[in-house]
Parts: C-alpha cells; structure tokens; sequence
C-alpha cells in the first residue's frame, strides 16, 4: 500500500526491519523525527532519550556489545560528539549505525537548513587512521533500503556504519509503498557479552591483551582492518550513472543534490555515488576517463571534490551551493560560468 | 563451586599497577566477595574507563570491556538495557566517573539503572602523572594545582543521594571487610548502586605530599575514617558506610 512517508520516518521504518532493537539518541533538528517514531516501538525495543550524543553513542556500542543490533542518530553537532566512540567501536570491532542528518554548520549555524557539510567529518572525523563505510540516499525509499543495507555492511564489517541524510531529504515526503520492499537482512557477527572471557578495548590489543607498544604489529592489525572493510564495502558499492551521448561533461553529485540536478540529464551525464565512502575508486576512474570536463555539485566548499581530485589527480571543477538552499536555477548558472 | 581465583584472568598478571598501589587491594575484595555470593562468571561483565583503575577490566576472567575516557557508564547502562540478565560491574577512577564522566553519572543514577560501580577514588590523576581530580581536597599540591588546589572537591554523597531511590556507600582500601560487605550489597541492590572507595596513589600523588610508600598512606586511611555501621543521616567527611533508600511509598 503506498502512503505519504518522510525520510526520518522511512530511516526509522527501515531500521525496524532491519531488526534494529537498540536506539539511543539525544534531541536535535533536522534528525528528531527519528526518535520521534522510535519513542512509540519503546518496549518493543531498547529506546534510550540519553543525557548527551556522547552517551547515546557509547549506549548503543554496549548495546551492540550485549546483542542487540543498534542505532543512534544525529546532526552536525552532535555528530561531532560521537566521533570519540566512532573511533572506540571501529577499534573494538562493533558492528552499529551512525545517523547523521546534515544541517549548515559550523556550531549551530542554519539549524533548520539543509546542507552536506558533513561529508569529511562522516569520513575523517574521529582520530587516528580508520575507513568508514558511509552510504547517502536520495529518496525516501531509498532511505529505507540503505538503513538496511548499512545493518548489513555493518554485521559484515563489524565497524559503525554511516547513514549520511540532509536536512531537505529527512523531511521530504513521498508517496512510496514501503512494503513491497525487500532487503535480504545478515546475521549477527558478534556472539553477545557474557559466557566468554573476552576483552574488548580500545588499545590495540591482539586476542584481548594489549600491544601498545609493538610497531609491527599495528600495522598488521591495520592492514588487516582495511581490507576487511574493504572487502565487505566492495559488496555494497551502490551508485547510479546516467550516460548522456552528446555530453563531454559529467556531472557528479550526491544525496538530495542529485536529486535537484536530475532534470540536467538532458544535457550532461550524471554519476551519483550512493556509497560515497570508501570512494568507488576504479568506478569513478573507469567513468570520469570518458569525459573532457568534470563537475562536482555539492551543498559545501567542495569537500568531495577535494576527495575526488586526490584520487583522479587531476583538475575537477566543483560548483559548491552554500547557506542552505538549492534550486536548479543556480546550479544551471554556476556550470554555465565553468564552462 | 568458584574460588576468587577463577574470576581473575592469571595469564595477564602481573598488572600494570606500581608497587604499593591500592588499586589491586579493591580488585582482590571484589574478587572475594564474587566468590562468597558465587557470582556465576556467564553473568557477569566488568566495564572499565580509561586510567589507572581502568585497567582492571582486562584483568576479569569474564567478557569484559575497556571503554573511552568517562564512558563506562553509558557503554554499561547499554549493556544492561540490551540484556537485563547480565550483572554488569562498573570498575573505574574518580577521574573517569566524576570528571570527563560526571554527566554520566548524574544521569545514570538519576535513571537508577541497575549497575554496580565501583569507583577508585584516589583524589587524583593516576595514570597522566598526577593532575588535580574533582575529588582532590582543597589545598592539595598536584601538577595542575601547583599552588594548592583552589576548589572544593565534589560532594559525591551528596551528589548520589539526591536521587530518591539511592544506593551510595563509602568503603576505604584499608577497612577490607566493610568493603566486601559494601560491594556485597551493592551487588545484591536492585539499581544504581555506588561505591566510593577511598584509595590512594603513591607514584604519582603521594610521593608530592611527603608520604614514603604506600604503607604509609594506608595507614593514613586507618587513622582516617572510622566505619558507622548505622547511620542517621548523611556520613561525616571521616566516615565510612551505607546511606540507600528505597523510597518504597508505604
Ligand atoms: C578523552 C581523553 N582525555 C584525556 C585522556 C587522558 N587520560 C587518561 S587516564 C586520565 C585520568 C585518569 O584518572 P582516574 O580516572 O582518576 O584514574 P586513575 O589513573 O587515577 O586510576 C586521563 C586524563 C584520555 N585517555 N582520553
Ligand atoms: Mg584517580
């Protein structure tokens, strides 16, 4: 049946189904309509309106820990208080997700407004080297299709797995029939807390004893930490590509932003990445080696831009759509004045 | 049938703790009082922070988890939740829980989630070398209070019974069977259950206050608090003991 639905809401719908029976959280606009729904499941699952997002992070990693597939969710700032328990689950293999619905920043900035501000942060905010998996939607059911599938490449991953959303697609309604979706759910990875003699810790540690001092093997440990992400996110490389035939531009663009370029497909090709972290990297090679000019558009001064150039090493225009509100005019007249 | 022996993790002796350090004397009574109330080890999980005290965690025969710096309490209380049939024993510093964790514990024990925790409260800094603490009494010389600390050191009994329903007991590393019999009940307590124990730190505390080993500063807690097995009303600065209510309506 299909019924009018909104991003918050089908994140929620979808976590539900994904089994999700932990969620901790602490208020915070544009992302509180999730625990809004979630508040009603309280009973049926662990729901936790914590003191702070440091807590509801570290609430969901026990969570987790205890067997509960687990959630918590966010904005901005608050996302940058989960970041210290971001790195403690990575490092402690913990297999959760970590919503974050973007809003203009820095601090508390445009609160209601949307943007994608987040994007380095969702890669690189926590401390020390570590390769997060980072998935971005851009419609309502895709939002319910991608919390699944970041449970999915969470359990497989054992690490926290990131749901980028912006402000715009957390509350954009649809009409989707959210039923007649299926995604295929993994099993737990983690057998949960008690019975054992484990240690889980943030230091490195091998078999629950700590190396702390042992060069060696830290970078045995890491490899093999990247590849295992590596090799899991390789099964959840999501992105979608409209080749135009006459286009030697290709616009690259992401999340709610891609949504808004879509009527340009008339003109450009358009790539989308929908796991946008780890960078598909041969993809997005293989793609941007046909065409002449590449032009990333993006709610922020060119945070993927910047991600991509590194990667291709070579020049990439961006077109960078700042304060929190998009409309195709703009976009259309930014790309003009690059070309 | 278990000895205190089987709860301890033996291929990870000796611990990282100094000679002379009172934390080991806490991890052993708890260790014995696991063993008088047969605490089945499937059902128990020890959360630590980070610090001194922190370590001991890793040192439990049982799952076990060594969180981020002020965190065991939320990482703990989402255990708890997850699964209400495990015994989940907080084991961390004053620094930890007070300090970077004090918003924790406001609010953990305002939800009175059902948690055991057991605070090493050395009045300092341990494992960064001796900084000043919530819990340092005024006056006290540390590295980050080079001219004698200027606060008034938290009210911890204060703090954690003006929660209704409330569970705060103050035990010392020295009066080892009125720590047992404190850990023993706070086990036993349905919610959050505290224990302040009064340790000491002499590497990098009391060596700056003139003490010459940690016999010493033993034997400063044994001069120190003297244990009222009824109390009244709220403990005296220099007592040890119980303060629960059960703020049942009658
Ligand atoms: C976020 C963060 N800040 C600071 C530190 C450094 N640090 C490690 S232990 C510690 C203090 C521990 O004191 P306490 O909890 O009293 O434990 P003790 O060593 O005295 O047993 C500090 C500040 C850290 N590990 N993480
Ligand atoms: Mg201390």
């Amino acid at each position: 049946m299909k019924r009018l639905i909104m991003g918050n809401e089908a994140v929620a719908m979808g976590a539900l189904e994904a089994g999700m029976t932990f969620f901790a959280a602490y208020p915070i606009t544009p992302a509180s309509e999730i625990m809004h729904f979630l508040a009603k499941e309280e009973g049926r699952i662990v729901f936790m309106h914590a003191e702070d997002e440091i807590a509801s992070m570290h609430m969901a990693i026990g969570g987790s820990l205890a067997g509960s597939r687990s959630m918590t969710s966010t904005s901005g700032p608050g996302m940058s208080l989960k970041q210290e328990g971001i790195g403690l689950a990575h490092m402690m293999g913990v297999p959760m997700v970590v919503i974050n619905v973007m809003r203009v920043g820095p601090s508390t900035g445009m609160p209601t407004l949307p943007s994608q501000g987040d994007i380095l942060q969702a890669r690189y905010g926590s401390h020390g080297d570590y390769n997060p998996i980072v998935f971005y939607p851009a419609s309502v059911s895709e939002c319910y299709v991608y919390i699944q599938q970041a449970f999915n490449a969470a359990e497989e991953s054992r690490t926290p797995v990131i749901l980028l959303l912006d402000g715009f697609l957390a509350h954009l309604a649809e009409t989707v029939d959210l039923r007649s979706i299926r995604v295929p759910r993994k099993k737990r990875t983690l057998p949960p807390l008690g019975k054992g003699t484990r240690h889980f810790t943030g230091l490195l540690s091998k078999d629950g004893i700590p190396q702390t001092k042992d060069t060696e093997y830290y970078r045995k440990w890491y490899a093999g930490y990247k590849k295992r992400v590596e090799r899991v996110a390789d099964k959840y490389a999501y992105d979608s590509y409209l080749p135009h035939p006459d286009s030697e531009t290709l616009l690259i663009a992401y999340g709610i932003t891609s949504r808004v370029i879509r009527p340009l497909r008339k003109e450009y090709s358009i790539y989308r990445p929908i796991r946008i972290f780890p960078v598909l990297e041969e993809r997005i090679r293989d793609i941007t080696s046909r065409y002449k000019r590449i032009i990333v558009v993006e709610m922020n001064d060119g945070q993927y831009r910047g991600e991509l150039q590194k990667i291709l090493r070579r020049d990439i225009l961006g077109v960078s759509i700042l304060g929190g509100t998009i409309n195709l005019r703009e976009v259309k007249a930014k790309i003009n004045e690059l070309l | 049938m278990n000895s205190y022996k089987d709860y301890v993790k033996w291929d990870r002796m000796p611990t990282t703790w100094c000679g002379g350090c009172s934390i080991g004397m806490v991890f052993k009574q708890l260790t014995f009082t696991l063993e008088q109330i047969q605490m089945p080890k499937e059902r128990l999980v020890v959360v630590s922070g980070i610090g001194c005290s922190g370590r001991a965690a890793g040192y439990f025969d049982v799952d076990s988890v060594h969180t981020t710096h002020g965190r065991a309490l939320p990482v703990a209380e989402g255990i708890k939740r997850a699964n209400p049939e495990l015994n989940v024993v907080v084991f961390s510093g004053d620094g930890d829980l007070t300090g970077i964790g004090g918003n924790h514990l406001i609010h953990t024990s305002r939800r009175d989630t059902d948690l055991t925790v057991i605070c090493i409260n050395n009045e300092i800094y341990g494992m960064t070398g001796g900084q000043m603490a919530p819990t340092t009494k005024r006056g006290a010389v540390t590295l980050t209070s080079a001219a004698g600390n200027a606060y008034y050191p938290l009210n911890l009994q204060g703090l954690l019974t003006s929660v209704p329903r409330h569970f705060y007991a103050r035990s010392s590393a020295y009066r080892i069977n009125h720590l047992q019999k404190c850990i023993k009940e706070g086990l036993g307590w349905k919610g959050f259950a505290f224990i302040d124990v009064i340790s000491f730190c002499i590497e990098n505390n009391g060596r700056r206050l003139g003490y010459k080993n940690g016999f010493e500063m033993l034997d400063k807690l044994k001069a120190d608090f003297k244990i009222n097995t009824d109390p009244s009303g709220p403990l005296a600065a220099n007592e040890l003991g119980i303060i629960q209510n059960e703020n049942q309506k009658s």
